[in-house]
């Protein structure tokens, strides 16, 4: 029931939680202080109870992660999933999250001098990939077919990954649009709205008429459409927004307050 | 034991034959990525292999393009201010060519060939992580792109002349793109080691393993011993440039922070980079003579011996004072201890002449001239440590530092390009032959002139100089240095040229196969 690896981590969070209470107790800890996590008393030294308590929780998760995949060992997990056939020795499939992991590094280290957006986007890279990649190592191994490791793999991430991808995606578009429209002119803002909506109106129509079609032409025109974008409001980001003149027009007769409203050129 | 007895030892001579087919990637098997796809998704450890191979020789160019600019700057042609335009920035130049040699070309030259031969010697299908060997390429090469972006951006591991705000967050990224590249190179030597340690095929002990193999987890354990000292100087730095200065170590405007990181090209440290070289050589004469060592054992001993004399974390002087560490008994006996692996391998590969095939062509094949040059070379640089060590030759802060390093340096490209020979089919394709010998006799007369004139000028010069910037107005041996160093970067070229061949050679085959296969399929349909 309880792998080796689980029962190594879990034996070592007892090791540490017991170090922990020791250390917080011999160093000026009082009253249920190192018991409660200092909640009723003191702790003693917080340096090392701190470290220690922490190396107890890391301990704690990683046998918990151990437990519930099996030690990533295919043998156990097709016994759990009475499977007949396992293949141990399996190649390792293709996979595009270690780049995305080196840039996510790359990005955090640059963003630590530059700027810390570009910081938390590279630890952000990083905390995906490490769950995509993870992900992606349990399920190469879960059983002898690939058609079903890729099923179950995908029956886990899925429901994660299609919110998070298509917020994702309304966001940028709705970001790298609004840019755009705040860039050109008032009545330019109006005909490029008016021409971009009648483009997706048009590809939906294509694609739910000719489905075969409609694919083909999604595949090629959607990373184009999307990439001329990203472009068009990034350069729009850079270049700014449009002038905005400020009109003051004092008619809130009830408050007596003026109300101000803008008109972009 | 021998390993002619070892199953293995079959296999690999199976595995490496050249003219025999590569054995099947298991990527080939999944229907790997092809095309622009391929380096970025891959999970063959050849293939990424073969990228860091390429690009490390790419990159090589570069850094001998550098120095061949720095020699020229020590000539009375060009003074070192015109050429690069001040003091910072050839101090900039300086340091760049040497971290650049040792973490962006030879490191990574022989961690390429490591994840490319390494799962055959040992009968493994792959490495025992392929996506963190591809996350290691990837690492490896963003932190070069920064480290090296941020050098010409005018940052750097310090100054001489004061820098400007701007110039200091260079520094900070100089600083975080090496520690980058030594996270990378970490990842990939855990990858190697974790291949020989885990994943030998039934039967084979660690007694059986290949030279090369084991002079890989060797050389594994020894960057995993050293590079994280490293990492901590790199920390601590970062930290004393972005922070309060509180520990003062790191400031911007002197040479310091290049000081705390200088032990990684001097001995003991730069013979982390050598120890391949050790196993290139007995694989590839014993394979260019058909023979195998009556003493296998003896080879692991003096490969992991010399693991132990590289080993270089303890050896950083900047926080205490070099006399009570360099005069020490150990740094001493280390350097002077360095020489006996070197010796004992010569003895072995005579052994190993002496038990095989002396035909003609054997003995004057790609791999036994490289192998040959590349334990000239070290064997050169190990005495020049020796007599580096002893105290009345008053040697150590001369520039025969960089005769050491020069030594190692081209032995370990020497050695690149040897293995490459070897072992053509599983890394990049069949090499041309006449550009392999031409980059190993220009890489080996280059790297020979650049560590006699350093040494000779390490006797003569009165006043010792970091930099070397002029050697005491010695206007011949500034000329060996500039022709040593024209002649490095002409090996690094030929070197290049002969991967760019055995890539397109190997293109060409897959083709060909591919076409082969598609023309059985269509007569086969055509049939039924």
């Amino acid at each position: 029931m309880f792998t080796t690896g689980f029962k190594f981590f879990f034996g070592l969070f007892g090791a540490f939680t017991a170090a922990a209470l020791v250390y917080g107790y011999t160093t000026g800890g009082n009253h249920v202080g190192p018991i409660s996590l200092g909640w009723k008393g003191g702790v003693g030294d917080h340096i090392g109870y701190g470290v220690l308590v922490g190396l107890a929780f890391v301990s704690l998760l990683v046998s918990l992660v151990l437990v519930s995949f099996r030690d990533a060992d295919a043998s156990a997990q097709a016994r759990l999933q009475n499977l007949a056939e396992v293949l141990t020795d399996q190649p390792v499939a293709a996979s595009f999250w270690p780049v995305v992991a080196a840039f996510g590094m790359g990005a955090a280290a640059v963003g630590l001098v530059l700027h810390p957006m570009v910081f938390v986007l590279g630890l952000a890279l990083i905390f995906l990939s490490l769950i995509e990649w993870t992900m992606d190592a349990w399920s190469d191994r879960a059983t002898g077919d690939r058609a079903i490791n890729r099923e179950l793999r995908n029956r886990i991430m899925a429901p994660i990954e299609i919110p998070v991808v298509g917020t994702l995606g309304v966001a940028v578009v709705v970001l790298a649009a609004s840019r755009i429209l705040l860039n050109v002119s008032k009545l330019e803002a109006v005909w490029v709205a008016g021409v971009v909506s009648a483009l997706i109106l048009g590809g939906a129509w294509v694609y739910a008429s000719r489905p075969g079609l409609g694919r083909r032409l999604v595949r090629i025109l959607g990373p184009v459409a999307a990439l001329l974008l990203v472009v068009g409001g990034v350069l729009a980001a850079v270049a700014g927004e449009r002038e905005f003149v400020h009109h003051e027009v004092d008619t809130h007769e009830e408050s007596g307050e003026p109300a101000v409203t803008e008109e972009g050129h | 034991m021998t390993l002619t007895e070892s199953p293995v030892a079959e296999s690999e001579a199976a595995a490496d034959a050249d003219g025999a087919a590569a054995p099947a990637s298991p990527a080939e098997t999944l229907g790997a990525p092809r095309g622009l796809a391929q380096p970025f998704m891959t999970s063959d450890a050849a293939q990424v292999g073969r990228l860091f191979v390429v690009t490390s020789l790419l990159l090589g160019l570069g850094a001998a393009a550098i120095g061949v600019l720095l020699s020229l700057g020590r000539t009375d042609a060009v003074a070192p201010d015109d050429l690069f335009g001040g003091l910072n920035a050839y101090f900039r130049m300086w340091t760049l060519y040497r971290a650049s040699l040792v973490l962006l070309v030879v490191l990574p030259l022989l961690l390429g060939l490591a994840l490319a031969v390494v799962p055959a010697q040992v009968g493994a299908g792959n490495v025992a992580f392929p996506r963190a060997a591809l996350a290691s390429f990837w690492s490896w090469l963003i932190g070069a792109v920064i480290m090296v972006a941020s050098v010409l951006a005018g940052g750097g591991w310090g100054a001489l002349d004061g820098v400007t705000g701007n110039e200091s967050d260079a520094m900070a990224l100089t600083l975080l793109g090496t520690g980058l590249v030594i996270v990378a190179l970490l990842l990939g030597a855990i990858v190697v080691a974790t291949t020989v340690i885990s994943l030998r095929q039934t039967g084979m002990s660690l007694l059986d393993v290949p030279p090369f193999s084991w002079s890989m987890l060797v050389t594994a354990v020894v960057w995993l011993f050293s590079l994280p000292v490293a990492i901590a100087n790199i920390i601590v730095i970062y930290a004393d440039l972005r922070g309060r200065q509180a520990i003062a170590f790191g400031r911007p405007e002197s040479p310091d922070i290049w000081l705390q990181l200088d032990w990684l090209v001097e001995q003991p440290a730069v013979y982390a980079m050598a120890v391949p070289v050790l196993g290139i050589v007995f694989s590839a004469v014993g394979k260019a003579v058909d023979a195998r060592s009556s003493r296998p054992e003896a080879i692991l001993v003096v490969v992991g011996l010399f693991g132990l004399l590289a080993m270089g974390g303890w050896s950083q002087d900047y926080f205490t004072a070099p006399q009570d560490l360099r005069d020490g008994l150990v740094y001493v006996a280390f350097g002077l201890a360095a020489v006996v692996p070197v010796v004992a391998t010569a003895g072995g590969v005579g052994e190993l002449v002496m038990r095989g095939s002396k035909t003609r062509d054997r003995l004057l094949s790609t791999p036994m001239l490289g192998a040959g040059a590349a334990l000239k070379l070290l064997g050169a640089a190990a005495l020049v440590g020796a007599l580096r060590v002893i105290e009345p030759l008053d040697l150590l802060e001369t520039s025969a530092t960089w005769a050491v390093f020069h030594g190692v340096v081209a032995a370990g490209l020497i050695a690149g390009v040897a293995a490459l020979a070897t072992w053509s089919q599983l890394l990049l394709g069949p090499i041309q032959q006449r550009l392999a010998v031409g980059a190993i006799m220009l890489l080996g007369v280059g790297g020979g002139l650049l560590v006699l004139a350093d040494l000779i000028s390490g006797f003569i010069a009165d006043d010792p100089d970091l930099m070397a910037l002029a050697l005491d107005g010695n206007a011949a041996l500034n000329g060996v240095v500039l022709i040593g160093s024209l002649l490095l970067a002409a090996g690094l070229a030929a070197a290049l040229f002969a991967a760019a061949s055995a890539l397109r050679a190997r293109a060409a085959r897959e083709r060909s196969e591919l076409e082969r296969e598609s023309g059985a399929r269509a007569a086969g349909s055509e049939a039924a």
